[in-house]
């Protein structure tokens, strides 16, 4: 038996048993591949039940199956790892025809996705506080100051309210009470074991990007201010610092004793 | 007049204002607030632990026993070990797993 033809017929619910199949017992052959292949989508189903409640929630239990059982079929997982798998599910969503007239769906599930990554990035020991004193003693050097960010770091800019609908969804406002079509930006980073998600204005998205990309200080305030909109350093670095997502330089800081 | 003045980034003296306030902003205990909350061993009821890392990985809600002592819930940070647990050899919540005792 080829392995590609078993593949195949596990994604196609009206394909026949493949051929070459042995049962153990001798029950059905034909019968026992149905199971599998029910379970096979079953279970990845769930697994993006899991990874994308809100999404969930948003379109009721009905629809999200129907949506994630497509998805399964077109798009069945590269890696054994279950926690990742979806990642191109929010496009996915985006250009599912029966979903266009929710528009916002894409990005709350590009905001679930990116919890996740959050949740399973690498952990990175703080900037001693220090550090950051010393850096304001030498006031000439700021604008050619590197800063290392958290490696959970991630921002996503949207024209949907992404994160009222997902706060709302974790009881913390109420639904009703949501603008889904203000455009909100995120920040999503993990602090301890917790991923936090917390709106941030355009221009610190911006701000945080540059960094990422690897821009000094200086170029990185330059690049977050816009025409329409200013951009507040103080306010932005004040959340990365009392967040602790700025990290160390690497290799300088040992383990916690 | 050679100097070029344009499109130059935040100047130095900007800067440090920023982060001068923003060490400020980063001290005040509004944010360190919700930092406080501590993992505890050996107070979740079965199934109530917390842990929750997305699909395939959820540990949450996986205990078996009340009082697990490899278990954990989130609680406020301080009141762990003043929590009674009838499976702790302290008889209270552990910052680390332990190994029960017969309740």
């Amino acid at each position: 038996m080829n392995a590609g033809a078993f593949a195949a017929a596990l994604l196609d619910r009206t394909a026949p048993c493949p051929p070459g199949l042995r049962s153990w017992n001798g029950s059905a052959v034909a019968q026992r591949f149905a199971v599998y292949r029910n379970n096979f989508a079953v279970s990845l189903v769930e697994a993006l039940a899991d990874s994308f409640p809100v999404l969930r929630e948003l379109v009721g239990a009905a629809f999200f199956r129907t949506l994630a059982d497509a998805y399964v079929r077109r798009v069945p997982p590269r890696s054994p790892a279950l926690a990742w798998y979806g990642a191109d599910f929010p496009d996915f969503v985006a250009a599912f025809p029966a979903a266009s007239g929710v528009p916002y769906l894409a990005d709350v599930a590009r905001l679930e996705y990116v919890r996740i990554l959050a949740f399973h990035a690498a952990d990175a020991a703080p900037l001693p506080a220090a550090a950051l004193a010393a850096a304001l003693r030498k006031p000439e050097q700021l604008p050619a100051l590197r800063l290392q960010l958290h490696p959970s770091i991630a921002v996503l800019a949207s024209p949907f309210a992404v994160v009222s609908l997902w706060a709302a969804h974790q009881g913390l406002t109420a639904i009703a009470a949501v603008d889904p079509f203000r455009p909100e930006c995120a920040l999503v980073a993990r602090c301890g074991d917790s991923v936090e998600v917390t709106a941030i204005p355009s221009a610190a998205v911006r701000f945080i990007a540059a960094l990422q990309a690897g821009a000094v200080l200086g170029e990185a305030v330059a690049q977050a201010a816009s025409p329409s909109a200013s951009f507040d350093p103080a306010a932005c670095l004040g959340l990365l610092i009392g967040r602790q997502l700025l990290a160390g330089p690497a290799g300088q800081q040992g383990g916690s004793p | 007049m050679s100097q070029k003045t344009t499109n130059r980034p935040a100047s130095a003296a900007a800067l440090a204002l920023a982060l001068g306030a923003a060490l400020t902003v980063a001290a005040s205990p509004v944010l360190a607030a919700d930092a406080a909350k501590e993992k505890c061993y050996g107070v979740a009821m079965k199934g109530k632990n917390d842990c929750k890392a997305g699909a395939g990985t959820s540990c949450a809600g996986s205990s078996m026993r009340d009082h697990q002592g490899n278990a954990w819930a989130y609680v406020p940070a301080g009141t762990c070990e003043k929590t009674a647990s009838p499976t702790s050899p302290t008889g209270f919540g552990q910052l680390k797993e332990f190994k029960e005792k017969k309740a």
